[in-house]
């Protein structure tokens, strides 16, 4: 059964000095998922992140990854990852290839050049192959960087807020690459603040203030939301609050059949950002009530 | 074995890449020392004491020109991949501390054997000295391992600050104190004891001595503690260097 667990948290803990940037993360990842960590900044996302590359040390807790704990096992563990962090952390004078050259002949390739072409190729920078990424755009950078995670063809990617800044085209061709490379059994972690990015994650978890607030599929967290009829009639508006819509709207409509006067309905849902608001909300409500 | 020596020299290579593309750091690294080599000349030229003797003073100083620039330009370049996070990509990745500092010695080592060979030939030349092809030989040797030794030190003091500024104060604390504490001023034997216990924790103390010896028409043979004590201090750093080099800013 813990084969099939790419990522096993518990009880993870992480202090930087006084603050305490995780405070007992339990969570799982199945192999073969896109799962999101979503949560706003500083809300502990990296930290989580560098803790499972081995790039920091947890103080209490254990963790798995790939069934290697990072901190003991971080040479084997580090042959099968790859890491694309918040920065671009490239080397700005060398090539977009001579980047991935770089990063990819740590695990020892045969085919290396051939794989840094196709990789090239999958984050669609062929073309820009051999200029120098300080002359780059920002959004080629983001693609370089995921190119460098991706050219020895890792089973699990970890990637920290890899669409942060970039525009909307590319938010949408990354997440198409991410699908794609889910497609072929790579599991991936991404953590993002953008609330709009979660809807392509098999599974995510919302964390805040370092605990994990909860971990659900994007469907049933969008069930978890209200919903607001709101029916015209005669001038006069009426209000509907709606638990789970696609059953209750039919309930609430049923109410007025087919009643002439009716103007206009309006059906409101919450998104999942409110919704993941709202249990942030929730959560710093209950903290602040202990 | 064979995969850590593949690491390495991929960093190196990853190293001399980038020197390559970074023409104003190769302009620092070689250009710099000649430059301060040049005004140290005219300094030791204005001294119309018949009675000084400039070759006791110009290849310490040759040396501490070179410890100096070596020194915070291997810290710098290191502080930065710290902060630009490449340092815990490339850890992240599968190098190892190991692969990256030799790597980056060996890359850099290039740049020494340049940067030594034209600080000695231009002091040779402007204070028109005239010493014997294998005392030149041994000179060169004594700057390239100081220089070697440097980046070592380099790297290490590279985990004290946080960023490129902070490297600064490195300047006041270990680079100046060094010209008093090697004997390239005064006698090591002249200073308080502390300061004689201090002074061993400099490499350019162990340069200078064999510097001086060689001056003096004596040979390498004649200062083999010195010559042993040098690399096993930049051994020493090294080692320093590994166990203490951080994956994170």
């Amino acid at each position: 059964m813990s084969a099939q667990l790419a990522i096993q948290a518990q009880g993870v803990q992480k202090r930087y000095g006084h603050i305490s940037a995780l405070k007992g993360v339990d969570l799982t990842v199945t192999e073969g998922q896109i799962f999101g960590l979503i949560g706003a900044n500083g809300a502990g996302k990296s930290t989580f992140i560098k803790l499972l590359v081995g790039a920091a040390k947890a103080d209490k807790g254990s963790l798995q990854v790939l069934g290697f704990d990072p901190r003991r096992h971080k040479a084997a563990l580090r042959q099968e990852i790859g890491y694309m962090p918040q920065a671009p952390a490239l080397y700005e004078d060398l090539t977009a290839a001579e980047n991935l050259r770089f990063f990819g002949r740590a695990h020892g390739m045969k085919n290396l050049n051939e794989q840094v072409e196709t990789t090239l190729d999958f984050v669609e920078l062929s073309q820009r192959a051999d200029d120098p990424v300080n002359t780059l755009s920002g959004g080629m950078k983001q693609r370089v960087s995921l190119g460098c995670a991706l050219v020895h063809q890792p089973s699990l990617l970890l990637l920290d807020e890899p669409t942060a800044g970039i525009d909307l085209r590319l938010r949408s061709a990354f997440w198409q690459h991410f699908k794609k490379l889910a497609a072929q059994g790579t599991t991936i972690l991404v953590s993002t603040h953008q609330m709009d990015e979660v809807v392509h994650c098999n599974e995510l978890a919302i964390i805040d203030e370092g605990s994990i607030l909860t971990t659900d599929t994007p469907q049933n967290l969008l069930q978890q939301g209200q919903a607001e009829a709101r029916v015209w009639r005669g001038g006069q508006m009426e209000k509907h609050a709606l638990q789970d819509y696609p059953v209750d709207l039919p309930k609430a409509l049923h109410a007025y059949g087919l009643d002439p006067q009716i103007d206009r309905i309006e059906l409101e849902a919450n998104t999942l950002e409110r919704i993941v608001l709202g249990l942030i909300e929730k959560a710093a409500r209950l903290s602040g009530g202990k | 074995m064979f995969a850590s020596l593949r690491r390495t020299l991929s960093v190196t290579q990853r190293v001399l890449s980038q020197l390559r593309h970074d023409r104003r750091f190769i302009a620092f690294t070689l250009i710099v020392p000649l430059a301060v080599a040049y005004v140290l000349f005219i300094f030791f030229d204005a001294f119309e004491n018949p009675m000084f003797d400039p070759t006791q003073f110009v290849f310490p100083f040759g040396a501490f020109i070179i410890h100096f620039i070596t020194f915070i330009l291997t810290a710098i370049v290191l502080v930065r991949e710290r902060v630009m996070e490449t340092l815990t990509r490339s850890l992240v990745n599968g190098y190892s501390q190991t692969d990256l500092i030799l790597g980056y010695l060996l890359a850099y080592s290039t740049l020494a054997t340049v940067q030594s060979l034209l600080v000695l030939t231009e002091l040779t030349y402007l204070f028109e000295l005239d010493f014997s092809l294998e005392t030149l030989a041994s000179i060169y040797l004594v700057m390239w391992l100081l220089a070697v030794i440097s980046m070592a030190l380099g790297i290490f003091m590279s985990n004290f600050a946080r960023n490129e500024g902070q490297v600064l104060p490195f300047i006041p604390l270990i680079l100046l104190p060094s010209i008093f504490l090697s004997g390239i001023v005064l006698s090591v034997d002249q200073l308080p004891d502390w300061a004689q216990t201090l002074s061993r924790f400099t490499p350019l103390f162990y340069a200078t001595e064999i510097l001086h010896t060689l001056v003096d028409n004596g040979t390498l043979a004649d200062e083999s503690a010195a010559l042993i004590n040098l690399p096993i201090y930049g051994l020493v750093v090294l080692v320093l260097a590994r166990f203490t080099l951080r994956e994170s800013a």
